[in-house]
């Protein structure tokens, strides 16, 4: 078998073991899909109060915030996920045995964002379900499939985010605190529950360098027809852009986080 | 040689002291924060077919010797190597030929079953996929959980938790095994089992390390004992 089939099936393990321990709790999913569902409900009578001149009807705003709440999901699941993860691992010291096996703790690490990342794009596209069954979503249904291709580039540029925060968990523990501000800070400047353009001047350069806004964006022209402030293969390339310069730079902090929590001896600590 | 045989054992590869090193810690040292080295310029040769018993009181640094040896934690100073295999420049290989039991109970999913782990753990290790389902089954049966192997492991015994991670540490047939305290928790039939796998794998040309507070009564012959103490590996 070649390196490359050893380290996919290795990852699939991952992937396998993940959803056997999420199976493994009978109402977690329930639980999951009443959270979404509870959620898109929240927004939906808060579009029918709110009235602004920057929606032309509540219908408007509650497409932009489903939308939102969907790829927040995504973002939550990998960048709120990984470090309790992580910390559970290391304290059951299952952690140890994915550093000692050939596949090792890099691969390992990145493989366990698969599962939840997988499960956060189910989680989203039901959101989007219940707002069109429930709440009568208009969807743009002639470029909805071109969602799909774009989420999971999203998620692709979305995930060295988070590999940087599993690294920083490996080497200094607490880091995973941390997430919980990101994913806050992201929220408010990230365009997820209002546009941007109703942000201070001074801040609205961050909506800029990160890949979220432009995921946000092109997600939303494609499934409720919100028009584009930036071309759409702009954003497309934006997007390819984030994940070809993240992704090696969070995969290379990660092993050096590995490499220096090893010199350490504190790898397998939390 | 500690001491004579205990068991006749016809299967059983004779070590050779002139074959290259099995495992070689060349001036290992490990200092904890500002305390005295745990380890103190530590040397050790160890040769394939051999069983290799290493005692020592509680916090002597057996542990963080184990765990140098087995690429987990990096020595201050020193060089590790397992066949010639750096632990850290050629770590997939070394990682195929290494089996390591840690000392406490750590180490499973309490959710998943027996065969569910294992079935992971071939993948983790690179199992070819043609023999994953022998390797698993054989795991299985050599530490006689057969019964237990669709049991999930919240719900078993801390001897049969014991007994799954032990078969977890044989199952990839690794060329160096290195057990922290084997024997915790098992019982007679456990220990019978695990004396019957290090047995099979020394006599198919493995070494493997039997890390205890004192020699443990086993009914195998050690090839040769070392003592850690004072962050020295003396010949005991």
């Amino acid at each position: 078998m070649n390196t490359v089939a050893d380290y996919t099936t290795a990852g699939m393990a991952i992937v396998r073991r993940d959803a056997l321990l999420f199976l493994s709790y009978r109402f977690r999913v329930l639980s999951q899909l009443a959270a979404v569902f509870f959620s898109i409900s929240l927004f939906y009578y808060l579009s029918r109060m709110v009235n602004v001149t920057t929606f032309s009807s509540s219908d408007e705003y509650f497409g932009y915030a489903v939308v939102g709440i969907a790829i927040l999901e995504v973002i939550g699941a990998s960048l709120s996920g990984l470090p309790p993860a992580l910390r559970q691992e290391l304290v059951a010291g299952t952690f140890e045995r994915l550093i000692l096996s050939p596949a090792g703790a890099v691969t390992s690490t990145i493989a366990m964002l698969a599962f939840p990342m997988l499960v956060a794009l189910v989680s989203g596209t039901v959101a989007l379900m219940f707002g069109i069954v429930v709440f009568g979503l208009p969807i743009h249904w002639s470029t909805a499939p071109l969602a799909i291709p774009v989420a999971l580039l999203a998620a692709l540029a979305f995930a060295p985010f988070a590999i940087g925060i599993g690294g920083a968990v490996l080497a200094v523990k607490q880091a995973g605190r941390v997430s919980g501000f990101v994913v806050t800070g992201l929220s408010l400047v990230g365009g997820f529950f209002f546009p941007v353009a109703l942000l201070p001047w001074w801040i609205r350069w961050m909506s800029q360098v990160q890949p979220f806004t432009p995921s946000l964006n092109l997600l939303r022209h494609l499934l409720i027809g919100t028009p584009l402030v930036e071309s759409e293969w702009l954003s497309f390339v934006k997007l390819i852009g984030f994940s070809a310069a993240l992704l090696p730079a969070s995969i290379w902090f990660l092993s050096v986080s590995v490499r220096w929590a090893q010199r350490r001896g504190t790898i397998i600590e939390y | 040689m500690l001491h004579e045989p205990l068991l006749a054992d016809p299967v059983r590869a004779t070590p050779d002291a002139t074959a290259p090193d099995r495992l070689a810690l060349d001036g290992i040292s490990k200092r904890w924060g500002s305390a005295d080295p745990v380890l103190d310029r530590v040397d050790l040769n160890l040769h394939p077919a051999s069983l290799v018993a290493l005692v020592g009181r509680n916090g002597v640094g057996k542990t963080t010797l184990l765990r140098i040896a087995a690429g987990l934690i990096a020595p201050d100073r020193g060089r590790v190597a397992l066949d010639g295999l750096d632990p850290f420049a050629d770590r997939r290989e070394y990682q195929r030929r290494l089996g390591f039991v840690s000392a406490g109970q750590g180490g499973l999913y309490a959710r998943l079953t027996v065969r569910q782990q294992l079935e992971c753990w071939s993948r983790l290790a690179f199992i070819p996929r043609r023999e994953r389902s022998d390797a698993v089954a054989a795991a299985i049966a050599h530490v006689g959980m057969g019964a237990k192997a669709n049991a999930r492991v919240d719900r078993l015994s801390a001897g049969q938790r014991q007994r799954l991670r032990i078969a977890m540490a044989f199952m990839h047939r690794p060329a160096l095994i290195l057990l922290d305290e084997p024997h915790t928790s098992l019982d007679d039939d456990g220990v019978s089992a695990v004396e019957a796998l290090v047995r099979n794998a020394v006599g198919e040309g493995a070494t493997v390390v039997w890390c205890a507070p004192s020699l443990p009564d086993l009914g195998l012959a050690f090839d040769e004992a070392y003592l850690v103490d004072g962050g020295k590996v003396l010949p005991a």
